[in-house]
This record gives structure tokens, C-alpha cells and sequence, in this order.
């Protein structure tokens, strides 16, 4: 969270989370180095070189492929969200896992031409108009890029500085890198592919990542919260009944706003859905203390003026709300992130 | 000059021009855009990188929350509808990508006769 800024934010669980993928990431090249070659071909006799570079692309392909099915996952089951906790440390090892891999890459394949190893990776082929035989290589440089842009921009201060939706929108650049990446195995590797157990795993995970990102939007689009965006100044949200005590209901507004609304004690107060920190549904969070903690990150906030607990500084806006018989209603114009509104006592209320 | 080299000609122009933006901003900038930057310092290196790749919108950010244009309401509305076209896109792409990597293999689903793909590249190698 906020207060200063540190280099990286560590704490018991992160410890855990990048232990864990450490050990994954190096028990992966172990079995691909030396428990299995035979599944990247490696029957043949190779050179270090291509051998650590096929072990390295296999590893980053199958990381991205990780991180791409952890947002849906989490969307579509609850018990996949401590995998979203620490997720920017993943992008960022893999991203060195990629480096790797073009590092092996480039020092063997471009090397020993006569010209910067930089310059023969541009021109060694430049058949754009074909597809068999299509220069791979640009794919697999576009998808680097985007990863060194995520990893780049992954701390904290990116986040603040840019807004959260500039900052999860360049994010979502993590889309086209897979994309690209899939391109640069099915128009590289997979064309010389002998021993199909990579190829299984390939088209497992990227058909994987398609399927769940296509259900979880589904999922959202037909159970989700597109209660539909509502105009009038003060707009229904459902009727109190309908709310857990402890937890909340989430609707749009015609401007995209997305509100929160809980219920903590026999008293209902509405702030803005979107987290601070990654704009994370706040809404789907439980209440302990007063305090909702948003299921993406834990960044926690109090519901009656929207501010994170001291010394923390993380604000969101608050709204107005009302009861109209058993009906809670809210002001769509949102007060200024950190307004304190009073809870409003259904017992007084709907009385 | 080749286009190889025209194109690191720009990527080593676009590192330049993030370095003369990297320093001012990481220097002095970053107190006056946020204030949970005063006073720490240690962890601005890893700033540079990023600063070095998106400097322009680096410079976009810093005139608009130097002149106090920030409008604090965006920061609160997602996005989250651009997802459903990710989710729509992102699957067609990757079946289209390896539907047609499959296609061209030359061996599969039958072995084919070798052909040369291209004439030989550029001169420069």
C-alpha cells in the first residue's frame, strides 16, 4: 500500500507466492533440460545454446499461459483469487524468462553475422508476404516489448501516477503479447516439431486461455453485474433485503460509475466499486471492522468516507444514499473521494 | 543505411530522449506528482526502465498533474466492458494462429516435397 514508496512490498504471503513460482519456474527447466528433452525435440544432439533457449520459450510460454488463466479463473471461482494476490510478481519473472530466452536466441542464431547480432535478427528474413516461412521472430520481439513494458511499469507508483484504467489499460497489452506469442511458436517451433508432447501442451494452454476468457465473459455477461446503467439522480439499487449483512450490491450508472453498496450492521452505506489501488471490485469484499478489503490485493477502506485505514492515504468516493420504502436508492453524482456520508439505519428508515 | 539499422537508428533516439526525461522526472518530478514519493528515494532506479519506455506518456502525466488538471473521478471507472472484446478477439486469433501454423507445416498432415520458401535476404549479411 501507500505511506512511501519502497522497492518491493514483501510480506509473508508474497514470500510464499514467489517462493512457490520459483521453485515451479525451476523445477519446469529442470525437467525440460534433463528429465525429459525428448519433448523439445532435444532426441537430436543440440548445443547448449538452442537447448537452454527451447527450455527457457517453453517456460515463459507456459508462465504467460499461467497468468492468462488466473484473472478468468478468479472471476469464475472465488477460490482461484490468492492466485491474482501477487500476479505482477509472476509477470515480472517471466518476463525475465523471456529475456532468457531471447538472450540464448540472439547469441547463437545472430552472433556470427558479419553485422550487429541486432541489426541480422531484423533482416535475416523479411518474407512479411508468406506464411510458411514467415519471419516469427518479429512476433516473439512484439511480445518481448510488451512484457518489458508490463514489468516496467509494474510498481506501485505506475499505478497512481497513471490512473488505474490508463494503467490496466496498457496492461491489457499482456493480451496481444499472448497472442503474439502463440503466433511465434505455431509459425516457429510447431513448424519443425517432431515429438508432438509439445504440441499437446502448447495447444492445450492456449486453447485453455481462449476457453476461459471466453466463458468468464460470458459468465459475467449473463450473472455479472450489468444490472444495466440507470439515468434518473437517484437510481434503485434493489431492495435492502436482498443485501447480507457484511456484504454488498454492485450497480452501474449511466456514466460507468460502478457503486457498491453494504450493509454492516442494520445500516447501508455506498461507495464507489472500483479500488484505489487496481480498481478492483471492492463490492465483492466482506466487511470486518468497518473495513472492506477489496479481494484483488487486501487493500482495505472504511465504507462510511471511503479511506483506507491510517497511515495509509488510499481514498475512493463515497455516494449518497436513501431507503424508498424497502427499496435503497443512491445518489448517482459521487462525492469526492474520502467524504464521510452518514449510514443510513434501515429500521429508521423504512419506518 | 539498411532499414535494420534505420530502425535501431529510432530505438536508440527513443532510449535517448527517455534518459533526458528520466532524469528530470526522477530527480524532482516525482515530488511534485505524488506525494508518497517525498522523501524515498530508493526505489526511483526501478522507476527508470519504465520511464525509458513510455516517456511520452510520462510527460502527458506529469503536465497534467503539474497543472492540477487531473479529473480524480476517471481514476474510479474501469473498463472492464473492453474485456468482452478481448475475450472475443483474443480466441479467434489464437485458433486462426494455430490453425494456420498447422497448415503450412510441411510435414503434416502429410510429408511434402521441400520447397525454397524466399530468395536470400538483404545483401548487408
Amino acid at each position: 500500500m501507500s505511506v512511501k514508496y519502497i522497492p518491493v512490498q514483501w510480506n509473508r504471503n508474497k514470500w510464499l507466492y514467489d517462493g512457490v513460482m520459483l521453485a515451479g519456474v525451476v523445477a519446469f527447466l529442470y525437467l525440460f533440460l534433463y528429465v525429459s528433452p525428448e519433448l523439445l525435440s532435444h532426441e537430436f544432439p543440440i548445443n547448449p545454446q538452442i537447448h537452454n533457449a527451447r527450455a527457457f520459450g517453453a517456460c515463459a510460454f507456459v508462465m504467460l499461459t499461467v497468468i492468462l488463466c488466473i484473472g478468468p479463473l478468479a472471476r469464475i471461482d472465488r477460490r482461484f483469487l490468492p492466485l491474482l494476490y501477487n500476479r505482477r510478481h509472476f509477470g515480472v519473472m517471466t518476463t525475465f524468462v523471456a529475456i532468457s530466452h531471447a538472450g540464448y536466441i540472439l547469441n547463437w542464431y545472430f552472433t556470427f553475422s558479419f553485422s550487429n547480432k541486432y541489426e541480422a535478427l531484423l533482416f535475416a528474413n523479411t518474407s512479411y508476404g508468406q506464411l510458411a516461412g514467415f519471419p516469427f521472430e518479429i512476433l516473439g520481439i512484439f511480445a518481448l516489448i510488451c512484457l518489458l513494458i508490463l514489468a516496467a511499469t509494474s510498481h506501485d507508483f505506475w499505478m497512481k501516477f497513471l490512473t488505474p484504467p490508463v494503467w490496466k489499460r496498457m496492461h491489457a497489452l499482456v493480451y496481444f503479447a499472448y497472442v503474439a506469442v502463440v503466433g511465434h511458436v505455431s509459425l516457429g517451433i510447431l513448424q519443425d516439431q517432431q515429438n508432438h508432447a509439445f504440441t499437446v501442451i502448447f495447444m492445450g494452454g492456449a486453447i485453455a486461455v481462449a476457453g476461459l476468457h471466453a466463458w468468464a465473459a460470458y459468465c459475467d455477461w449473463r450473472y455479472g453485474d450489468r444490472a444495466g446503467a440507470q439515468n434518473a439522480n437517484w437510481v434503485t439499487v434493489c431492495d435492502h433485503t436482498d443485501i447480507r449483512d457484511g456484504f454488498a450490491k454492485i450497480t452501474i450508472l449511466q456514466n460507468g460509475d460502478r457503486v457498491a453498496v453494504f450493509k454492516m450492521g442494520g445500516k447501508l452505506s455506498a461507495i464507489s466499486n472500483a479500488c484505489a489501488h487496481q480498481n478492483g471490485p471492492l463490492g465483492e469484499g466482506k466487511i470486518i471492522d468497518c473495513l472492506v478489503t477489496c479481494p484483488w490485493h487486501g487493500f482495505q477502506y472504511d465504507v462510511t468516507n471511503g479511506r483506507s485505514p491510517a497511515p495509509f492515504t488510499e481514498m475512493v468516493p463515497t455516494y449518497n444514499i436513501r431507503l424508498h420504502g424497502t427499496f435503497v436508492q443512491v445518489d448517482s453524482d459521487a462525492n469526492p473521494p474520502g467524504t464521510y456520508v452518514e449510514p443510513v439505519a434501515i429500521q429508521k428508515a423504512a419506518t | 543505411m539498411t532499414q535494420a539499422e534505420f530502425i535501431l537508428r529510432i530505438v536508440q533516439g527513443w532510449g535517448i530522449l527517455g534518459t533526458m526525461v528520466a532524469i528530470p522526472f526522477l530527480t524532482f518530478g516525482v515530488d511534485q506528482v505524488d506525494e508518497d514519493a517525498r522523501g524515498a528515494y530508493v526505489f526511483r532506479p526501478l522507476l527508470v526502465p519504465g520511464v525509458l519506455l513510455i516517456w511520452p506518456l510520462v510527460l502527458w502525466r506529469w503536465y497534467v498533474l503539474g497543472n492540477g488538471r487531473d479529473e480524480w473521478s476517471a481514476r474510479y471507472r474501469p473498463r472492464r466492458r473492453t474485456h468482452y472484446a478481448f475475450a472475443i478477439l483474443m480466441p479467434v486469433c489464437i485458433v486462426g494462429f494455430i490453425g494456420t501454423g498447422l497448415m503450412v507445416r510441411q510435414t503434416w498432415p502429410a510429408d511434402r516435397a521441400p520447397v525454397q520458401l524466399s530468395q536470400p535476404g538483404e545483401p548487408a549479411q
